[in-house]
């Protein structure tokens, strides 16, 4: 192994005790970057998780978001099956269900008509829906209903399409909204971080500038100069970020579990997303969050001090 | 050798037939600071291998300047400066730290790293060099050390020691790399006269090992008797280079 090599393996613990040996005495400063990082990524996790989970909770409702596909009355069979396959075809579909004039005058009768037996007695045996057999159409995106609805309207043997229009642009909107609003606040909180670490890391240079120049002046490289702050800076990073991970981990459990066995009566619309899947991505987040914190704050507090 | 004039030949002949290779050399050097004051104005001189030399002058000479630009320290505005080999004015910012590996320095201040110990302040600068065997970074410092006469004082702090004892582990730290020139930049200026003696001693020890050394001193009783080549700078201009020489009145 080339010497340079043996040198920075060897050192990688070295740099480690130094950088948690600074961090201990630039205590007040390393407590400020850490606690802010802390702060950022715990809302990070917890717009995370509420965002997760509000997707999904749209998801879910967008899914009921659906479209009713009407044929002409002297519609065959197979035209109708051949509506389904082109409708089925398209990517943007994610599920299409028949629904025939019994099923449709069925569900009629147990949604609409309930209370209203002598109503339904006015039929007998007739279905007044006769020629109302449908499909309905379940998109994996809802925000793309119109241009669906434009399309099923354009094949021959349909006669209505009725679509919850405004729900499915509603839907989309505050979804996307929601996510603009989460990136832009994370992204804010995130340059306060990386400012945080730039100036912990620069109290600490600044106290050790001297030792950068002698070091400069014996020949230390660059890189040799710089490992150790990164390192420092990696550390507060990792620090940073593991706290508010436990700290969100503890408490989505708790939140959910609150939130299900108080208000059962929403469980239906309260569909939350699993703690590992939120974490699954939550944890690589955050530490990459907290090292690139990290990395950027101390390389750039340090670059200016190496030109001895 | 033609690129640095006329007369150049690379090989120094010194009055008392001692013959040496060229290791520093220095031609029409001028270095202006951005405020346009001039630190160095047509400066012109050679050093060869093994000499020891006395940089002298009053405050704001030029003397420390002098020491910065041949450390890389300071570029400067026009002329030429090739220091053990090496052309300064074309050298890269990562050939830097290489070049200085060539040099050791020691300062006025000491500059030691108050949070290391004696071993420790000299061992960095194996560390630093890349001298990958834990074994011969503690065989070289400690050398070095006894040296300098610091043995029983390994595990001491700078703080804990006199200001002759801080120069000499300073000293230590130069040498440990066996650099081809220390350059030493009033190494004398914080100490009282006893302690400057040893300090003088040590670098003559240094020098007798083969190394260049080059001393920036205003201390006129030490240069007087040290009795060796002496340049002299005022107002940024070497206005004499003395063999065995002394300070001038």
């Amino acid at each position: 192994m080339p010497d340079r090599e043996v040198i920075y393996s060897e050192y990688i613990m070295v740099w480690l005790k130094q950088g948690i040996k600074s961090i201990i005495q630039n205590k007040i400063f390393s407590l400020a970057a850490i606690g802010t990082i802390t702060a950022c990524l715990f809302l990070l996790g917890v717009f995370y998780s509420l965002l997760t989970n509000f997707q999904h909770m749209v998801y879910n409702a967008e899914s009921t978001v659906g479209i009713i596909v009407f044929f002409d009355e002297n519609a065959t069979q197979a035209q109708i099956s051949s509506i389904g396959q082109q409708i089925k075809a398209r990517k943007e579909v994610e599920r299409v269900d028949y629904v025939s004039a019994d099923e449709a005058w069925n569900r009629f009768k147990s949604e609409i008509l309930e209370d209203q037996q002598e109503m339904v007695n006015v039929f007998g045996n007739d279905n007044p829906l006769a020629n109302s057999s449908s499909y309905e159409v379940y998109l994996k995106d809802v925000t793309k209903q119109s241009e669906m609805v434009s399309f099923i309207e354009s094949l021959s043997g349909v006669r209505k399409v009725n679509s919850a229009q405004e729900a499915a642009t509603g839907f989309g909107s505050f979804n996307m909204l929601v996510g603009y609003v989460s990136v832009s606040i994370i992204l804010l909180l995130i340059l306060v971080s990386v400012f945080l670490i730039y100036s912990a890391v620069d109290m600490g240079i600044n106290v050790r500038k001297d030792e950068i120049a002698i070091m400069k002046l014996i020949g230390a490289t660059d890189l040799f100069v710089r490992l150790p702050f990164i390192v420092e800076g990696i550390t507060m990073g990792i620090i940073g970020a593991a706290i508010p991970l436990v700290i969100t981990g503890v408490l989505y459990d708790n939140v959910v579990r609150f939130i299900v066995s108080h208000f059962s009566v929403l469980s239906g619309w309260l569909a939350f997303v699993s703690t590992e899947e939120v974490f699954r991505v939550l944890i690589p987040l955050c530490l990459g969050i907290g090292v690139g914190i990290g990395v950027i704050g101390s390389t750039m507090s340090v670059r200016k001090h190496l030109h001895v | 050798m033609e690129k640095w004039g006329k007369g150049m030949t690379g090989i120094k002949t010194f009055g008392n037939n001692e013959t040496a290779e060229t290791i520093i050399r220095m031609q029409n050097v001028n270095l202006v600071y951005p405020t346009g004051t001039a630190a160095l104005k047509d400066c012109s001189l050679e050093i060869g291998k093994g000499e020891f030399v006395f940089i002298v002058g009053s405050s704001g000479s030029g003397k420390s300047t002098l020491i910065k630009t041949l450390l890389g320290e300071l570029e400067i505005s026009s002329g030429r400066i090739e220091v053990a080999g090496k052309d300064l004015a074309n050298m890269t910012r990562k050939e830097l730290p290489y070049f200085r590996r060539k040099l050791g320095v020691v300062f006025q201040e000491f500059r030691l790293l108050d949070e290391m110990n004696v071993f420790e302040n000299v061992a960095l600068a194996q560390r630093v060099v890349g001298v990958s065997s834990r074994e011969r970074r503690r065989k070289n410092s400690l050398a070095m050390l006894e040296m300098v006469g610091l043995s029983k004082k390994l595990r001491a702090y700078p703080n804990e020691l006199s200001g002759g004892e801080q120069q000499r582990v300073a000293i230590a730290r130069a040498m440990v790399n066996r650099p081809a020139i220390l350059l030493a930049d009033e190494p004398t200026g914080n100490l009282d006269p006893e302690n400057s003696w040893e300090i003088m001693k040590l670098l003559q020890d240094v020098h007798e090992l083969g190394t260049t050394v080059l001393v920036v001193s205003h201390n006129e009783d030490i240069v007087n008797k040290m009795q060796k080549r002496v340049i002299t700078l005022h107002k940024g201009q070497i206005t004499s280079d003395a063999r065995q020489g002394g300070y001038l009145q």
